[in-house]
């Protein structure tokens, strides 16, 4: 590994472990704008960054998210710019006044690299604008210059990407017409159904009765058979009995001779 | 016992003598002679002899009927007219279901007695046709008159495809009619709708849009079939014919909704549109223009 490998590495991990840099914090608790100007250098680098990723990005989709973010950081960084500008002019304790002199320079160098963050747009005419307004990003107006013949070409990207969301509406359209078949016939089975059980409640009620009525005789029945059946045991003992076991046996007997034909 | 149980004709001899009336008999025991019978129809159908069968079964039902139980007699009359059918001998067959439906009557049951003239009509739909009408209409009026329509669903649904079968559309549309107004009065919306909706196509496939179109009329009248599924397809499909547009009546008949029809329409609706457009058309035009000329004519 060569020195300027490791020299690379250690500035790397530097940068990384930054924040738990008490000494180099606490310089910075003093002064705003170092602060400040500290920030808005780490808010930079995120942003050119991100750019370059959005610029390597092949999916079009996560490109245009991150040139958004990007545009998104600029503005921003141009309000927090403003806001240098005031604190560059503040006069702050135990500084020289060289430094004092520096600090106006040192916010028109940051103005000029927040500028030139490519974010996928017009770089040009955002040069341009970033003089007037605090926001370039945004334009209501588009002037002349841009409805120019290039403007409402379509590349060949765009067409591609219409024709495949053209191609996953109609398969979107076919699945959804399937289900809406699916839908029909559960729809139509649930409604045959419905009417089924409607038909056969009343003839479970009639059922319902008929058991009843049915269960109620049986056990009158059984009463008065046991009634009769004690009434017979009480008063002869055990040849009742005899008997009825020889009854017994013999429709055993009788039973097996039948299946055993 | 053995022996009796297992020769019929003895049996069917016996029981023959018990019911002839004569000098030594004043009184027939029907009792013992219906048993006998019974036994002897049983072992006929064991030995598969359908014709000795069939009247055994006949002669069990008039005892039965003699014996005051005509729940039994009617069962006997339908072993009987299943037979016959066996037979082929189809005036019987309608015969003896009919008298089998009307003990089941006296028996004060409804169901049996419409499910026996179903069973009759099924069995001579393919031999003669029109006496199998005459059945299901029967069965269908004795399930209305005891409030019992729906049970009647199915007996609806076979006359009016035995009607297309024979090509008589109109009775078939009126059978779904019929169909319709018995699941109005037992709040099955679903059935009315779709027998509305059969109703409509047997016309249309008939080639007589007036009487679709006024059938269309009158059933939207019914608040449910004009918030149904199937009132949307049946719109559809006569706007289609309106327009005369031949391959708009086949995208229209080729909806889900007519898929959970009877087999029977959804044949008819496959087969749409028949004859000619044009002069469903035409005829359109031509009332039309008396009407619009009515109403310029201001003298």
């Amino acid at each position: 590994m060569s020195m300027i490998d490791v020299l690379i590495r250690v500035d790397a991990i530097c940068q990384k472990y930054d924040r738990y840099d008490t000494d180099k914090h606490r310089n910075d608790a003093a002064d705003p704008f170092s602060r400040l100007y500290a920030d808005m250098d780490a808010a930079i680098d995120e942003a050119i960054e991100k750019s370059e990723r959005a610029a390597s990005e092949k999916n079009r989709a996560a490109a245009v998210t991150l040139n958004a973010g990007v545009r998104r950081a600029k503005a921003r960084l141009m309000e927090d710019l403003v806001k240098l500008q005031k604190l560059a002019v503040k006069k702050v304790k135990g500084l020289s006044r060289d430094e004092m002199a520096l600090r106006p320079d040192l916010v028109a160098a940051l103005h000029h690299r927040i500028q030139s963050i490519p974010d996928g747009g017009s770089g040009g005419a955002e040069d341009q604008n970033a003089g007037g307004n605090a926001r370039p990003g945004i334009k209501f107006d588009s002037s002349a210059e841009t409805l120019d013949e290039g403007y409402f070409q379509t590349s060949e990207e765009s067409e591609q990407f219409r024709r495949e969301y053209e191609m996953r509406r109609i398969k979107q359209d076919e699945g959804l017409d399937f289900i809406s078949e699916g839908l029909d016939t559960l729809k139509n089975l649930a409604e045959d159904m419905s009417e089924e059980l409607d038909r056969q409640v009343p003839l479970m009620d009639e059922i319902d009765r008929k058991v009843d009525k049915a269960s109620s005789e049986l056990r009158k029945t059984n009463v008065r058979l046991k009634e009769t059946v004690n009434e017979f045991r009480s008063t002869r003992n055990f040849t009742v009995d005899i008997i009825l076991i020889c009854i017994i046996l013999g429709i055993g007997a009788y039973l097996y001779n039948v299946l055993n034909q | 016992m053995a022996s009796s149980s297992s020769d019929p004709e003895k049996l069917m001899a016996k029981a023959d003598k018990l019911t002839k009336l004569s000098f030594t008999r004043w009184n027939a025991d029907w009792k013992t002679a219906t048993s006998l019978y019974e036994q002897a129809a049983i072992a006929y159908r064991f030995r598969k002899d359908n014709e000795k069968a069939k009247d055994a079964f006949e002669k069990a039902s008039k005892g039965q009927e003699m014996i005051s139980s005509p729940w039994d007699a009617a069962k006997h009359m339908e072993s009987a007219g299943a037979l016959a059918k066996e037979l082929g001998l189809w005036n019987e067959v309608s015969d003896f279901y009919r008298r089998a439906s009307e003990f089941y009557r006296e028996c004060g049951r409804s169901q049996p007695a419409s499910d026996a003239l179903a069973k009759g009509a099924s069995a001579l739909e393919d031999k003669a046709p029109e006496e199998a009408i005459k059945l299901y209409d029967e069965a269908c009026a004795l399930l209305e008159d005891d409030g019992k329509e729906q049970m009647a669903f199915d007996l609806y649904r076979s006359a009016a495809s035995l009607y297309v079968k024979l090509e008589k559309y109109s009775d078939a549309a009126g059978f779904f009619l019929r169909l319709g107004s018995a699941a109005d009065k037992c709040n099955a919306i679903n059935s009315q709708c779709k027998g509305y909706l059969s109703a409509i196509i047997i016309y249309l496939y008939a080639h007589d849009f007036q009487q679709a179109q006024k059938c269309y009329n009158d059933c939207s009248e019914v608040q449910a079939f004009l918030n149904s599924d199937q009132n949307r397809c049946a719109m559809k499909l006569l706007s289609a014919y309106e327009e005369g547009d031949a391959e708009e009546v086949k995208r229209a008949a080729q909806s889900n909704v007519i898929n959970h029809l009877d087999h029977v329409v959804i044949r008819l609706a496959k087969k749409l549109p028949t004859g000619d457009l044009q002069a469903i058309k035409k005829d359109l035009a031509a009332d039309d223009d008396r009407d619009s000329l009515d109403e310029n004519d201001l003298t």
